[in-house]
């Protein structure tokens, strides 16, 4: 028997190794998610391309550091306004011209952006798996019986200060309250002389800048490949819908248990399963509560 | 002639075609292309069932259609048993998962599949793992060894029922239902209509359909790959199909699987011999068409057809 998995003291820094790994995860998960969760709160729209900018941004790092020895946290202060550009771009040349369309016709055009992206990347850069190996992902930290690796404990305290930088922006900034307002009711927003126009780009472009910083960050913790995004968006919208789609607390609540359930479930079972395991808690939350652990707003709007 | 719409005369005349191609062609690359075009068209047809007739868009089709392939492939290769057996067998779990997903709700179905495909591809001992299951030629009706010919005709019996379950849609009491349920819910239930068993029952055919097909796709091709047969890309291509032929039409998604089946081929043609990487850049022809189609041509090609004619009879009168 694996010896971490005898009972007695060392039975306790198991306990506390996972429960620091869940949190860990559960942060860079939340940044993943958040621009998910604040795209589809304020535009009604689910971005099924979410993904494919994740796996730009860790191309972004993976070019960067290959090419220019540059580190992925110094790329991350290009990359930023970089995707925020990307973001404003996107949503000028394909999302403008189908906001108020159906959201059948809002699904297709994600999901067309989203074959797109990934067969352009497949183009450019083949499907080999590229990485990103900086001097700090071979740094472990050992504290307490417990073991981490720099990157990602760095990756977690970037993605938990952005992701709050975001909660206090859209909870306390004017910017941020008009935000909420179109999300609440956009016709009454229009009245008041809020240019939803400019709310929705401005939207898309801080949740894709969100998405791509993410990207950034977890170059040096997963490979970098034209699919990539895909493992990290699935995982994102159990998120969204566990936080109650729309929901930014609830989405870091989400976070936080789907990476519980990744980190417990791959220590019992394998990782080879673990992906199963949030999957059969996303159908099981579908079956108990439609609308989302924390939430009823916006469930309706999404047909489900 | 009364009463047959000019989209129903198209639908004659090319099955009508397809009908006769074996008699003049011999070339096995034509054939082969005609039958996987059906079987395409045949596949958009079932996902328009719930993703056109009743409006329960699914990304996620591509388990129904690995459950046939798979139903298929394990009893014909594991348990020595006729392929139609998998093909009931795949009916069956389709039929239930279908219910099951058609209750709950549509966003759903891509967390199955992909449940599905990690089981597939990880179950080493079962399904033989990410490897995937040769399927076995053994010739004969019965165990679904077929030559060409016989597969374009049995593609296109499928092809022409699922092309009569449209229309049967589009006619019957039951379709003008589902239309209204899918139009307005909250207005057909009013009306007594029993909307939600309504939206359940249409996925539920959807999805039996759909595993019919995989589980023919399964013997014809002769490879389950479980990476292929659960892709989100798979479910897409249903989709796409259907909304670039017409969603929630009956000649549609044929129309569709038709246009993209034979630019895929001439485009795969085209560009595979530029350079290795280059095979992918039809794809991302394929997403921008789709983001143009919805975007300006949202009723698709028959919409297109449709509107066309309008404008031409009235430049007549």
């Amino acid at each position: 028997m694996d010896p971490a998995r005898r009972l007695g003291p060392a039975q306790i820094d198991v306990v506390a190794q996972l429960g620091v790994s869940t949190v860990l995860l559960g942060g860079i998960y939340a940044l993943v998610s958040v621009g998910l969760t604040l795209i589809f709160g304020i535009m009604r729209v689910v971005n099924f391309a979410h993904g494919e900018f994740l796996m730009l941004g860790m191309y972004v790092a993976f070019w960067a550091y290959t090419l220019l020895a540059l580190d992925p946290y110094v790329v991350l202060f290009v990359s930023i306004p970089l995707f925020f550009g990307i973001g404003v771009l996107t949503y000028v040349l394909v999302m403008r011209g189908v906001i108020h369309a159906s959201h059948n016709v809002q699904i297709f055009t994600t999901v067309g952006l989203s074959t797109a992206l990934q067969n352009a990347a497949l183009v450019a850069w083949t499907g080999d798996y590229r990485t990103v190996r900086p001097w700090h992902s071979a740094v472990v930290i050992r504290a307490l019986g417990m073991a981490f690796n720099l990157s990602q404990v760095v990756a977690f305290a970037i993605a938990v200060a952005l992701t709050l930088a975001l909660f206090a922006f859209m909870k306390w900034t004017h910017t941020g309250r008009v935000m909420r307002a179109t999300a609440q009711d956009h016709d009454a927003a229009t009245l008041m002389g809020i240019d939803t126009d400019k709310v929705y780009r401005l939207t898309f472009a801080i949740g894709i800048a969100c998405v791509g910083a993410a990207g950034v960050l977890v170059s040096p913790l997963y490979a970098a490949y034209p699919t990539a995004g895909l493992q990290f968006v699935l995982l994102a919208y159990v998120v969204v819908v566990l936080g109650g789609l729309g929901d930014m607390l609830g989405a870091m609540l989400g976070s936080l248990i789907v990476a519980a359930v990744e980190v417990v479930g791959s220590y019992f079972f394998g990782v080879a399963w673990k992906e199963v395991f949030y999957f059969v808690l996303f159908i099981a939350v579908l079956v108990l509560r439609p609308a989302g652990l924390f939430g009823q707003r916006g469930a309706e709007t999404l047909g489900v | 002639m009364p009463a047959l719409a000019p989209g129903r005369w198209v639908a004659v005349a090319l099955f009508g075609i397809v009908a006769l191609v074996p008699a003049g062609v011999r070339d096995a690359y034509l054939l082969d292309s005609v039958i996987l075009i059906l079987l395409w068209g045949a596949l958009s047809a079932a996902w328009n069932v719930a993703g056109g007739y009743a409006g329960q868009v699914s990304l996620g089709h591509a388990a129904f259609f690995g459950i046939g392939a798979y139903s298929a492939a394990l009893m014909t290769a594991r348990f020595q048993q006729s392929p139609w057996l998998g093909l009931m067998l795949g009916v069956a779990l389709s039929i239930v998962a279908g219910g099951v997903i058609g209750y709950l709700s549509n966003l759903s179905t891509i967390a199955f599949s992909q449940v599905l495909l990690i089981v597939a591809s990880r179950w080493r001992g079962f399904t033989a793992g990410s490897e995937g299951i040769p399927v076995p030629f053994r010739p004969g009706f019965w165990t679904l060894g077929l030559g060409h010919v016989a597969w374009v005709y049995l593609a296109l019996g499928v092809a022409v029922l699922y092309y009569g379950v449209a229309i049967w849609l589009e006619t019957s009491r039951v379709g003008y239902q589902l239309a209204g349920v899918r139009e307005d819910e909250d207005a057909a239930e009013a009306l007594g209509i029993a909307s939600r068993r309504l939206k359940v029952y249409a996925v539920t055919l959807s999805a039996a359909m759909t595993s019919v097909v995989g589980t023919l796709w399964a013997q014809y091709v002769g490879f389950v790959d479980p990476f292929y047969v659960f892709s989100i890309d798979l479910s897409v291509r249903f989709a796409l199909n259907t909304i670039i032929g017409g969603i929630g039409t009956g000649l549609g998604p044929f129309l569709g699987s038709l246009l993209i089946t034979s630019l895929e081929t001439y485009l795969r043609a085209t560009f595979s011999g530029m350079k290795t990487g280059f095979a992918g850049i039809y794809l991302v022809i394929y997403g921008t068409a789709l983001i143009l189609v919805v975007r300006f041509v949202p009723e698709g090609l028959t919409g297109l057809a449709a509107r066309l004619r309008v404008r031409s009879s009235r430049a007549h009168a």
